[in-house]
């Protein structure tokens, strides 16, 4: 059974800074999580998030939100990563969950949680995601970085 | 590393009309997806108009079914471009999909955005 990851409890003094915090490990995923790897190959990762968010019963209009999530998270992995990223989808009765990881290296803990300059020609990205998800765990390290984008059945927000 | 390859070909770029063949503004239509793996296709497309300083550059978003953040900074700067010579852009017709992500990231406030081009002509 999946367990939330880092509650206060398991808040570990070996990382002052949560964000630096790992994400629980791929052994949490359940058996029927889907998984994929991707490169350049995003018109593949936004069908497979559209495909998936439908089957569980996610809104017309929320398949939208996380599909742009997904496919901004995907982008930052081609653009900075330098490798691979790996895409995890599962859901429960309460939410749709896409986890990705890739080995770039986030610096700034508050990235995409302020606004862009209204002229800003970068910085959307991260700032979209959060603006259309329910949740967003950024974790990152010099190890890599793990996201989870959290979307509630049922619930709206944008 | 080539990190860039195209993993998609689905982008599509046509230029209906055109300001310096006579026509009353140029007119490009952008179809299909958009995103940080062909962004440097539409940012040539965008850079072979932008240089010939229309006054009225009519972008059509009607066949576009997804654009990403890296697709619409590269709108933005020829946006810039071309006010920098005193042309306009306008956005016309984005799916709802494109029309949400122009709102959250107010891009829609740089670039007008229309619901055709008949009303982006009419200003």
């Amino acid at each position: 059974m999946y367990r939330e990851p880092l509650m206060p409890d398991e808040a570990s003094t070996a990382y002052p800074n949560a964000f630096q915090q790992p994400v629980s490990g791929e052994g949490e995923t359940p058996a029927s999580a889907v998984k994929m790897t991707f490169t350049t190959n995003l018109t593949a990762v936004r069908g497979l998030v559209e495909e998936y968010a439908r089957k569980a019963g996610l809104s017309e209009q929320r398949i939208v939100d996380l599909v742009l999530a997904v496919s901004e998270i995907a982008a930052n992995t081609v653009r900075h990563a330098k490798s691979a990223g790996n895409l995890v989808i599962w859901h429960s009765k309460r939410e749709i969950i896409c986890e990705m990881r890739d080995k770039g290296h986030i610096t700034d803990p508050l990235a995409g949680t302020r606004p862009p300059e209204a002229e800003a020609l970068g910085g959307h990205g991260l700032w979209l995601v959060n603006q259309v998800c329910d949740q967003v765990e950024i974790r990152s390290g010099a190890a890599g970085t793990a996201i989870r984008l959290h979307m509630l059945l049922g619930g709206s927000r944008a | 590393m080539v990190w860039y390859n195209k993993g998609v070909d689905l982008l599509t770029v046509t230029v209906p009309s055109r300001e310096s063949d006579g026509q009353p503004y140029t007119l490009m239509a952008i179809a299909g997806e958009a995103d940080v793996t062909n962004r440097e296709d539409l940012r040539g497309a965008l850079d072979v108009e932008v240089a010939r300083e229309p006054h009225m550059l009519i972008v059509d978003l009607s066949g576009l079914r997804f654009m990403d953040s890296s697709a619409l900074h590269v709108i933005l700067q020829a946006n810039r471009a071309l006010d920098r010579h005193g042309g306009m852009m306008a956005l016309v017709a984005p799916q709802e999909a494109v029309a949400k992500m122009l709102r959250l990231t107010t891009a829609d406030r740089l670039v007008p955005v229309f619901g055709s081009v008949a009303d982006a002509v009419a200003g």
